[in-house]
């Protein structure tokens, strides 16, 4: 008879990581529906995770180990057996290390469908600080401003018990559609007020009590703003700032200068209305406001504005309390991600190399280093190293295409397609044209894995455990299986890091030898074994979570028990910020000139970015059933301004800045300011040939990014999605790319 | 029992969620749907708009030109209120689809048949192998992110859906169409805002 089961899989199309009940019948997904029982989606899909199985047997899948054997890029590849393939792999690598120093090889990475820990292990054994995401634009600025602030990210929102909730440049409607779903419960149920901040009129600002349409680049005026009105009216909670904040009076003063009137210029929103939302948040208790990635990707300023914001949730006593913006600290029992990072094997001289720890410090060593030292005084544990201490993006591209500071050479890439990931994508093409050797992860033959030496099978999330644990940052955990053994040949990630290392002579630091060994391992003090459960699988089918008592209100307890109330140098919510201090930073909020601004010539605010269904970053351009939904890239333009240009819904439009162009199809509507133009992001096409790069140059909103290190945010080096200028025509017949024809060129003859 | 659905359009992203899953559960072709997601064109001037997402399958029309107007008989209402259509009379006229005013009809060029949303009859009724009835809700109720559609009786006037007609002034779509829809939508507008319960 047929062996039919169910297995308790967790859908990695976006980081929600969704339940997912599979039918598995002989070893086969048959069908996978959403988890009722799951305490994030109750049972939805969004479309990518309906069509998961399009995805587990599509026909482009990479499924075996695959060695370049044409000149790079040229898409000539043979298939090769994993052993070749490592052993191989670990013998360029050693040569790479001898020639340039083990900082000669970085990593690039995608977003979190990994075990990071695991890279940040290998790359600590390595002695390489060259890890990078583009984690600078996205949570990490926030998080890192509010852990130097707070002693940790205070970055779960209880808005089903907030009596408001700002959502700040997020639209979750598109994105993240689970949390939408929260804060309409929470107004259907306890009447909670819904403030959205966004240019554009989205599906989540459709659905707002208040919309603030707030000019790209403008949001830390408005928190400044904001903090000018709160403060001036006395609405913040006095008792709480002097407990339990530090630099209270040199805020006060500092931002005497930012009137409403001051910030209605800048955000393009009238007076009355910042007025308006600041005593709405003030008065409004327990308040929370969501984390959007728009603050992350001002460019220069980003953190300034996460900063003003940080100090708005503090005086306002909103920190830690129910309904508010609770910081949940590390799991206390989990062998969280920093724990098996072992960062302490990178040593001192290693850790002073990483690209951009010189001028970009808050998330670099120097920066990591500091804050760290306060975390684990208080929590015992610190943040990771992954995502929170990385190269600098633009600097570290820099380094590969111009091998300065020094060479950067070879590169792993890990779920990522960086030309299309990363900003300035024809400075990423130079970089990885001038690697001597390549190495990418992938499901996808992507334009980036094209360009690899080697092209290694990843298994995708039906294939493999999945531990949520929001980066090692949280409380809690929940765990879920894999619903199918790997297909073919392909594997997880864990496991490529593991073989590598063996076969480079680290093998001792890999214990587990699978994914399952591993995270039960990691449970080790859940005293499982108490109960019976002997191993992953059956924690799953049995407990499956693992929530740790949360206290609220924890700098009270910290307070009664003799330790620092917050883990910062003070011991305070530094509303004056010690650590910006340390690393040389103005401790106070500021406003910070946007780093681009319009011209006769680009005369549009660019916003290149914003998620929108039924894509996830630069993914599931290749899953048919998906793709027939939005078969075409768009730019939302004013239908004033589109009509004033001739442009009609439709039409292919040039939409350009200073260091690129691309096309996109215009969708015109009045949903957008006449002042921006917005570009979907992510795009290139799986159909299009190897001759193009798969087209990666033509819509791919990073072409227009410019990552300019002096436009970059001074603490994290964020580049700028929200705001840099450009201009929109019409495309005409004949009208070619020549700088992109150049580029292409080197791919016939110019690559070694 | 007349089974009727709802989508709360207040709550609804447009995220095409209900398209595919109702795609695959359905087993059609890549060019097929059930369930269309509109938006509505953007009204107003910017900042001061307004929009709105809609999905529209089959309506189950009380009135339905596609069951008067079948040549063949194809296409019949079950006795709970169910619109189907039978594909051994289907002779694939496509009259059905002419007629529709929700364009809810599509052709399967492979079997030669008009198809449409069946609400999920199988799953509505279904029995597991050991003959308990264990009913289950339409796919596109099941998947929605936003919980945003509804089913069940309409005859039941303190059922689910019918309290949540009432309460919400919910409506059919093209009214004047007079087909009489089994399908009802809440109108997000000024008096109809969220909490306002």
């Amino acid at each position: 008879m047929a062996k039919k089961e169910t297995r308790k899989a967790a859908c990695h199309f976006c980081h929600m990581n969704c339940g997912i009940l599979a039918t598995v019948e002989n070893g086969v997904i048959t069908k996978m529906v959403g988890d009722p029982e799951h305490p994030f989606n109750l049972g939805g899909q969004c479309p990518r995770g309906a069509s998961a199985l399009d995805h587990l047997n599509h026909p482009d899948r990479i499924n075996y180990p695959l060695k370049r054997v044409g000149e790079r890029g040229s898409g000539k590849f043979v298939r090769v057996t994993w052993d070749e393939a490592l052993t191989d792999i670990a013998l360029r690598l050693t040569e790479i290390k001898e020639k340039y120093g083990a900082e000669g090889l970085c990593t690039l990475g995608g977003t979190n469908r990994t075990d990071d820990f695991a890279r940040r292990r290998f790359f600590n054994i390595w002695g390489s600080p060259n890890v990078s995401h583009t984690a600078n634009i996205c949570w990490i600025p926030n998080f890192l401003n509010e852990t130097s602030g707070y002693g940790w990210g205070a970055f779960d929102p209880e808005a089903a018990t907030s009596k408001l909730v700002i959502v700040w440049g997020h639209n979750s409607g598109s994105s993240y559609i689970p949390e939408l779903r929260t804060y309409l419960e929470a107004k259907e149920k306890n009447g909670t007020t819904f403030i959205v901040v966004d240019p554009i009129y989205t599906d989540t600002a459709a659905k707002a009590d208040l919309w603030l349409p707030i000019r790209p680049g403008s949001d830390n005026a408005l928190a400044l703003a904001m903090l000018n009105v709160i403060i001036k009216e006395n609405l913040y909670d006095k008792k709480f700032v002097e407990e339990f904040t530090y630099g209270f009076d040199q805020v006060k003063e500092r931002v005497q200068q930012y009137t409403p009137e001051w910030a209605a210029k800048e955000c393009g929103i009238e007076a009355e209305l910042i007025i308006k939302a600041a005593r709405m948040y003030a008065n409004a208790k327990p308040a929370s406001y969501v984390w959007g990635v728009a603050l992350d990707q001002q460019g220069r300023g980003s953190s300034k504005g996460a900063q003003a914001r940080c100090i708005l949730r503090a005086i306002c006593g909103n920190i830690d309390v129910p309904g508010g913006d609770v910081i949940p600290g590390p799991h206390p029992t989990f062998t969280t991600d920093w724990e098996l990072e072992l960062n302490d094997m990178l040593p001192e001289e290693q850790r002073a190399k990483q690209i951009g720890s010189d001028r970009f410090k808050l998330q670099t060593w120097p920066g990591y280093k500091y804050m760290s030292d306060n975390l684990v005084e208080v929590w015992g544990k610190s943040i990771p190293a992954e995502w929170f201490c990385e190269s600098t993006p633009a600097m570290l591209m820099r380094a590969m295409a111009e091998e300065k500071p020094y060479p950067v050479k070879a590169c792993i890439i890990l779920a990522d397609n960086p030309l299309v990931a990363y900003p300035n994508s024809k400075l990423v093409f130079k970089a990885l044209m001038n690697q001597e050797f390549i190495v990418a992860m992938e499901y996808w033959m992507t334009p980036s894995a094209l360009l690899a030496d080697y092209v290694l099978p990843c298994a995708s999330w039906q294939e493999r455990p999945l531990m949520t644990t929001t980066y090692g940052v949280s409380d809690w955990l929940i765990a879920s299986q894999r619903a199918c053994k790997p297909l073919f040949e392909r594997i997880t990630d864990y496991e490529f890091w593991r073989e590598l290392s063996i076969k480079l002579g680290y093998g001792e630091y890999w214990p587990w030898e699978t994914d399952e060994d591993m995270f039960f391992a990691r449970m080790e003090k859940f005293g499982l074994q108490n109960y019976g459960i002997e191993d992953y699988d059956t924690f799953v089918s049995y407990v499956r979570m693992n929530f740790a008592d949360r206290a609220y209100e924890k700098h009270k307890i910290h307070k009664e028990q003799g330790i620092k109330p917050f883990a910062t140098t003070t011991g305070k919510i530094e509303l004056y910020n010690k650590t910006f201090e340390h690393l040389g930073y103005d401790p106070l909020p500021a406003y910070v000139e946007r780093p681009f601004k319009p011209s006769e010539e680009y005369p549009y605010y660019l916003i290149a970015g914003g998620g929108f269904m039924p894509y996830f970053h630069s993914e599931h351009r290749e899953i048919t059933r998906l793709r027939l939904l939005k078969p075409y890239p768009h730019c939302m333009i004013n239908s004033r301004v589109a009509a004033e240009k001739g442009i009609k819904n439709e039409d292919w439009v040039w939409i350009e800045t200073p260091i690129g162009r691309i096309k996109q199809r215009a969708f015109c509507t009045e949903a957008i300011s006449p002042e921006c133009i917005q570009v979907e992001r992510g795009w290139w096409f799986p159909e299009k040939g190897v001759d193009t790069l798969f087209g990666v140059f033509e819509s791919n909103a990073n072409v227009l990014v410019d990552d300019d290190p002096e436009t970059l945010d001074e603490c994290c080096g964020s580049y700028c999605c929200r705001g840099q200028a450009c201009k929109i025509y019409k495309v005409q017949e004949g009208d070619r790319n020549e700088d992109v024809e150049e580029l292409l060129a080197m791919l016939n003859g110019g690559a070694k | 029992m007349h089974y009727g659905t709802l989508v709360d359009l207040r709550k609804c992203v447009g995220c095409n969620a209900c398209t595919v899953a109702c795609q695959i559960e359905n087993e059609l072709p890549l060019n097929m749907k059930y369930t269309r997601v509109l938006t509505t064109p953007t009204e107003g001037v910017y900042p001061n708009v307004t929009r709105y997402n809609m999905p529209v399958p089959c309506q189950h029309c009380n009135e339905a030109p596609c069951i008067e107007g079948c040549p063949t008989g194809a296409s019949y209402r079950t006795e709970d209120g169910i619109v189907l259509v039978n594909p051994d009379k289907c002779v694939g006229c496509k009259f059905c689809m002419v007629v529709c005013p929700y364009e809810a009809r599509v052709f399967n060029r492979e079997t030669g048949v008009v198809q449409k949303c069946k609400l999920c009859t199988e799953r509505l009724h279904y029995v597991t192998a050991k003959g308990k009835s264990k009913p289950k809700p339409p796919r596109c109720v099941e998947v929605c992110h936003m919980k945003c559609r509804y089913y069940g009786d309409l005859d039941d006037p303190n059922s689910e859906i019918s309290q949540m007609i009432k309460a919400f002034n919910a409506k059919p779509l093209k009214e004047e169409a007079g087909t009489k829809p089994s399908m009802y939508y809440i109108f997000p507008d000024e008096n109809n805002k969220i909490g306002k319960l």
